[in-house]
């Protein structure tokens, strides 16, 4: 007797919890190698506030997706290495746990304290939760990346792991899931980014775009072999690729998450970017020997040359911006919803 | 050969299948399963055209693996392998995380949405307690299944299995199925 | 401790009390379908009812529930196991659909208006009204109709002792003409012995699928064994077809033509056991020149089997005798010219020398039971209604003539009969042309059915009677002949559910409001008590009770018939080939094949046939049952389907000299393209019996036909349109 067990609501958790992790390593990421860039730290800020939020709204849902909700404890009773849901909960347990609380750290004091005067006489124990702990951030960060690291790719060991199932039993898909949940991290970030009042320049999104492109050129990288591998491969693996490949997935697959999900967003983001990237890349400029480079000299230099500087204008513009992310945050959605669909009908033979 | 004290596992002579359901209303009998569920059941296959046809019966429900991956992925321990080979389910340590259903290659367990937890053959525990046999194989008119201890080198399985050919389904699943079809 | 303290403790344990009590909340629902029942568990055996093998079981019962009927493996004939249905008797007793009570009918017939009432105004009731029928056309004008059950015996002396010669039994519709054609060849009817058989030919008769008997296990193993050879005909491809070394789309209604170049080949070529021929049988100089015109080309041309495979058959098959067997079957409600078919099988079994042999056709063997003397009544005066004497002279008088009765009984000819009594048996779904069956029924004064559950005849009923069911039931010893004979107990394994009775006790409840009581004065455990005692070993009884049957163990003995100077049940004492009765009584005394109606252009032959999981009509509407066929189909070839615009479960409309049903198509490979198949014992009228609602009645399709000979119903002579509905 077939039938497709999990369904949105563990699509919805997926979607949710590589979300979550991606924004965290953002975050993370760009705290830890920050050096004072103020941009940066603003990025930091936003991926730290939002990162918990996905995950906990997910695992509510994976709580109450459960035939016994309540025994969801139970989970916290074992630690099955082998069971990759047992580990994942673990994993997930930490990571929340971590991700609250260097959310916390990220906090500023004055609004902080602001809530807490709020409080009513009753809930004044609550006050003993009103430290500051940014000193911790840092440590927050490095310690939680691998977490976030290992909830985004858990989500695809969960699939992966299954070997009666062939259209997932592959070691890519956890990699897939990987990268798919730290590009929409990224996305998540220019779009939250991008549609505050602030104006921004271009270079203030740069490291985003640049990881976000990354990211999504990994995951076409993997996306390739996992069919070019799979065609080569057993026939069970080879049938289950019927699914996107004729079969009821195909357009979904291929235009809606290929298409639209990943490489329309790409190219967005590289031509958005491309400007900015040239620009750093042009190489040493000719030494005017009095106006020795300082750091940060080379745009002058160019600009000093009176070399013709690329006719696009560098201001971030927010439309394409918006279109590249929920582009993006899309694909992520659908891949895992072909995935968690499609795999649960293949079998073996 | 595993070092577990008994090794039940069933042979199907399938050849004998003539599909009349007996094992299916035992097993639903004896452990109260749900219409719309079952925990086993008769895959049939139509072969040629009219007048040159062949059908055959194939009787099929949890393989009670020698590594099971419905044990491997449960979170909780729900799903275990007791000593004497059967794969059995502790209802109250089950989460109803379905884990085990998308695990198992043969699709033999179920989710029970009135008790919220999964469900599937047990090789009628209760009555191999007592010294009974499974319902299906003791119902069987035509005699298909043949249980009993592997291990055992004086039980009819070990001997039948040591004398004709056999098949499993889905070996490459690598689950270890401990259900033989014999050819 | 302090306020912050109490309130995480208030929450913490607040918290664990609501999953606690979330975790009781599922305790009901859980012990539902975990027996925690800790009271005694105990094994009762008995015997099954839910077909007529009547294989014998193990009833676990605990806390008053029956949990599980097991297989008892002591009885030789059901092999230790318990099909389907067996296992499905738990939902005939738990049954929400059963009869309760007795009911009196309160609107019109059909109306479904019951009021329920005491055992007392029920039999009062229906003592009246036969009394008052009686009254006006004698007791003849009363017609009692039963199906067979170990206490069938009492209803049907209770006819007689009532002074009606109107019984009219099950046979009639199913296998009146092949027991006819064997008794009139051999002088009994002989049990097969498909174990030790080695050549197996047979006519429909579709015994791996149809029902669960002896010889379907026996089939099972010599078939995959490959000890025996079965070659089987049929115009379905049946689960039988399915394991057959050969199977053959019979054009069907020429299976005799069949047998008859069977004959003509084993005959010419010599191949016939002579010696066997010349001590025991008669007839055979007749025999040899009757079928010198049967040969293999001319059957070819009328089965569509190729004249070259029957010749290779009819020499396999006469080189494997005596271990070779025509198999007789069981339901042979075919055709109208069924009974000369049988007579063919019959007579191609004797030349082969396979009578009394292992590995052919034997006598059965009987154990001896005692009897209770009781009072006998004077036998019925007046002529039976349906007039056998004149129709049917050879027909089996018990069980009467279905067919031809109601057609007397709607005429009015010979004379009126308006009183009915129904015991287990649902005459509107199971006799064919359902109408006239209505017609019939309206026409009665009174209509009486004993039945466990709310039937379409009980549905029509005045009163309804009801039983108890076999699990409630203490019944007499039944005595199962055969190659292995055994003797059956059933005992009640749980007292009744609900205010019914054992059929002797509503026998005796009538009986003696109508001043009969003298011929029913003693109790069940009085009759049992006398049939033990013919039983060999100490404490008879007990031993029963213990075991639940009794099986000879100096069985199975061969030969006992194959002395010199044996005398046979025939008019010539010898195997008749050519039957001098037949030819007495004014019927071909061989077997002359006549071709069977041509399936008129654009419409199809509709065949019947039976699954492993059905009883007939009775149990289509159990749930573990019926789930395996939610609603019957009409199966029909792709190539017909595809011209007629008909796809896979499109709803296509049936339609037939006595009425048409709409039905939901299967279209499929495994039927003939010229006929039509479809399940029995769906669309039902009675709304008590809502899963067998759906779906279609054959019994709305099937127009009036009979067997020449024997009188019964031949049930593949009716001719359907079928079109997109």
């Amino acid at each position: 007797m077939k039938t497709i067990e999990w369904q949105y609501l563990i699509v919805s958790y997926l979607f949710l919890g590589g979300l979550s992790a991606g924004l965290f390593f953002v975050s993370a990421l760009t705290e830890v190698f920050r050096n004072g860039d103020s941009p940066k730290e603003e990025i930091a800020r936003v991926g730290a506030l939002l990162a918990p939020w996905p995950v906990m709204i997910g695992c509510t849902l994976l709580v109450f997706d459960l035939g016994h909700w309540y025994r969801f404890y139970k989970l916290f009773l074992h630690f099955r290495w082998e069971s990759p849901m047992s580990i994942g909960s673990w994993l997930l347990l930490f990571f929340i746990g971590v991700s609250v609380l260097y959310a916390y750290g990220w906090i500023p004091s004055s609004v902080r304290k602001a809530i807490f005067a709020k409080l009513p006489t009753r809930l004044r124990f609550l006050q003993i939760l009103n430290r500051d702990v940014s000193s911790w951030r840092r440590a927050l960060a490095i310690a939680g990346l691998p977490m976030s690291v290992g909830v985004a790719i858990y989500t695809g060991v969960l699939l992966g792991a299954v070997q009666s199932r062939p259209f997932w039993n592959t070691n890519l898909v956890a990699q897939l899931f990987l990268f798919s949940a730290l590009s929409g991290g990224c996305a998540l970030l220019i779009l939250v980014l991008g549609a505050s009042s602030r104006k921004f320049e271009m270079h203030e999104f740069q490291s985003l775009y640049l990881l976000d492109v990354s990211f999504l050129t990994l995951e076409f990288f993997i996306v390739v072999p996992y069919f070019i591998h799979g065609e080569l491969s057993v026939e069970a693996v080879r049938q289950s690729l019927r699914l996107v490949l004729g079969g009821p997935f195909t357009i979904l697959f291929w235009v809606f998450f290929m298409g639209l999900g990943l490489l329309l967003p790409w190219a967005i983001e590289v031509y958005e970017a491309l400007p900015l990237l040239l620009r750093h890349a042009q190489f040493v400029p000719r030494v005017d020997t009095a106006t020795v480079a300082a750091p940060g000299a080379a745009v002058s230099i160019l600009a000093d040359t009176g070399e013709q500087a690329p006719s696009r204008k560098l201001h971030f513009s927010r439309g394409w911006a918006a279109a590249a992310a929920v582009l993006v945050l899309m694909g992520g959605v659908l891949v895992r919803y072909i995935f968690v669909f499609a795999g649960q009908m293949s079998t073996i033979q | 050969m595993t070092n577990r004290p008994k090794r039940y596992a069933l042979a199907i002579d399938a050849k004998k299948c003539i599909d009349c359901k007996a094992c299916v209303v035992a097993c639903r009998a004896e452990n109260g399963v749900p219409l719309g569920k079952s925990r086993n059941w008769i895959n049939e296959e139509l072969r040629g055209d009219w007048p040159r046809l062949m059908e055959v019966f194939e009787p099929e429900q949890c393989h009670h693996c020698e590594e099971p991956a419905c044990v491997r992925v449960c979170p909780t321990g729900a799903s275990y392998k007791r000593s004497d080979g059967v794969v059995a389910i502790n209802p109250s340590e089950c989460v109803g995380c379905r884990y085990c259903m998308i695990a198992c290659p043969y699709d033999a367990r179920f989710f029970r949405e009135d008790l919220g937890v999964v469900e599937k053959c047990d090789l009628c525990a209760r009555r191999l307690d007592r010294g009974e046999l499974p319902a299906c194989v003791e119902t069987c008119p035509s005699k298909v299944r043949i249980f009993g201890d592997l291990n055992d080198p004086t039980s009819e399985i070990h001997q039948i299995l040591e004398k004709r050919q056999y098949r499993v389904k889905k070996r490459e699943a690598g689950t270890g199925p401990n259900i033989y079809y014999l050819l | 401790m302090n306020r912050r303290g109490f309130l995480k403790l208030a929450t913490g344990g607040a918290v664990g009390a609501t999953l606690l009590q979330a975790e009781a909340c599922r305790k009901p629902l859980r012990q539902q379908n975990v027996a925690k029942d800790t009271s005694a568990r105990v094994e009762i055996p008995t015997t099954c009812d839910m077909c007529v093998n009547k294989c014998s079981l193990i009833a676990v019962v605990q806390g008053g529930v029956v949990k599980k009927l097991n297989p008892n493996p002591e009885n030789p004939k059901s092999r230790g196991m318990l099909c389907a249905r067996g296992n499905a008797g738990i939902q005939q007793l738990y049954d929400p659909a059963r009869i309760k009570h007795p009911m009196i009918r309160t609107g019109e017939r059909g109306e479904g208006k019951w009021k329920v009432v005491s055992w007392d105004e029920a039999l009062d009731f229906t003592a009246q009204k036969l009394s008052a029928v009686r009254e006006k056309y004698g007791p003849q004008g009363t017609l009692w109709s039963s199906s067979e059950s170990f206490q069938e015996q009492f209803f049907r002396n209770l006819g007689q002792a009532f002074g009606s010669p109107n019984s009219v039994r099950h046979p009639t519709l199913c296998l009146a003409s092949v027991n006819l054609a064997y008794s009139l060849t051999f002088g009994t009817v002989p049990t097969f012995d498909v174990q030790n058989a080695r050549y197996i030919i047979m006519s429909g008769a579709n015994r791996l699928e149809s029902f669960i008997t002896p010889d379907t296990m026996d089939l099972v193993d010599s078939t995959t064994d490959r000890r025996a050879r079965l070659v089987y005909l049929d115009p379905r491809f049946t689960k039988t077809a399915a394991k057959a070394d050969e199977w053959y789309p019979i054009r069907p209604g020429t299976d005799l033509a069949f047998i008859l170049a069977m004959l003509n080949v084993i005959i010419g070529e010599n191949r016939y056991d002579k010696e066997f021929v010349s001590t025991y049988c008669s007839g055979f100089e007749q025999l040899a020149e009757h079928v010198k015109q049967y040969t293999p080309d001319w059957a070819a041309a009328e089965t569509q089997i190729s004249s070259r495979d029957i010749l290779r058959i009819a020499r396999e098959f006469s080189d494997a005798a005596p271990r070779a067997i025509y198999y007789a079957g069981r339901r042979s409600s075919w055709y109208r010219d069924d009974f000369s078919m049988r007579r063919g099988q019959a007579i191609l079994n004797a030349i082969v020398g396979n009578w009394d042999r292992q590995g052919g056709m034997v006598p059965n063997a009987k154990v001896e039971l005692g009897e209770l003397m009781f009072l006998p009544w004077d036998d019925p005066t007046a002529a039976r209604v349906d007039e056998l004497d004149k129709n049917f002279p050879l027909a089996a008088k018990g069980d009467g003539v279905y067919l031809r009765l109601r057609e007397n009984v709607i005429a009015g000819q010979p004379y009126p009969v308006k009183g009915w009594m129904v015991y287990k048996q649902d005459p509107v779904s199971g006799i064919p042309d359902q109408e006239k069956t209505l017609q019939m029924l309206r026409q009665m004064d009174f209509v009486g059915v004993i039945d466990i559950q709310m039937s379409d005849t009980a549905w029509y009923a005045d009163v309804i009677l009801p039983e108890s069911t076999y699990l409630e039931r203490l019944d007499p010893l039944e005595m199962l002949g055969g190659i292995r004979p055994v003797v059956l107990y059933r005992q009640p394994v749980i007292k009744p559910l609900y205010d019914t009775k054992p059929l002797l006790e509503i026998v005796q409840g009538l009986a003696k409001r109508l001043n009969l009581s003298q011929y029913f004065d003693y109790t069940m455990e009085q009759w049992i008590g006398e049939q033990v005692k013919a039983l060999p070993m100490d404490l008879p009884l007990e031993y029963m009770k213990k075991h639940g049957v009794y099986s000879p163990p100096q069985f199975p003995k061969y030969g006992t018939t194959l002395i010199p100077d044996h005398r046979f049940v025939t008019k010539s004492g010898k195997i008749e080939l050519f039957s001098q009765r037949l030819q007495e009584a004014g019927y071909d005394p061989l077997p002359v094949y006549h071709a069977p109606t041509q399936v008129p252009p654009g419409q199809f032959r509709l065949v019947l046939g039976r699954h492993a999981f059905f009883t007939h009509a009775s149990t289509t509407n159990y749930p573990w049952l019926n789930s395996f066929l939610p609603e019957n189909t009409l199966w029909i070839h792709p190539r017909p389907a595809d011209s007629l615009g008909i796809k896979d479960s499109d709803r296509v409309e049936v339609a037939s000299g006595s009425g048409s049903i709409r039905i939901k198509a299967r279209v499929t490979p495994k039927i003939r393209p010229d006929c039509v198949f479809m399940q029995h014992g769906f669309g039902k009228r009675s709304p008590w019996l809502r899963l067998a609602n759906s779906g279609g009645s054959d019994a709305q399709l099937l127009e009036t036909a009979w067997d020449k000979v024997s009188g019964g119903a031949a049930m593949h002579e009716t001719f359907v349109k079928v079109r997109k509905a």
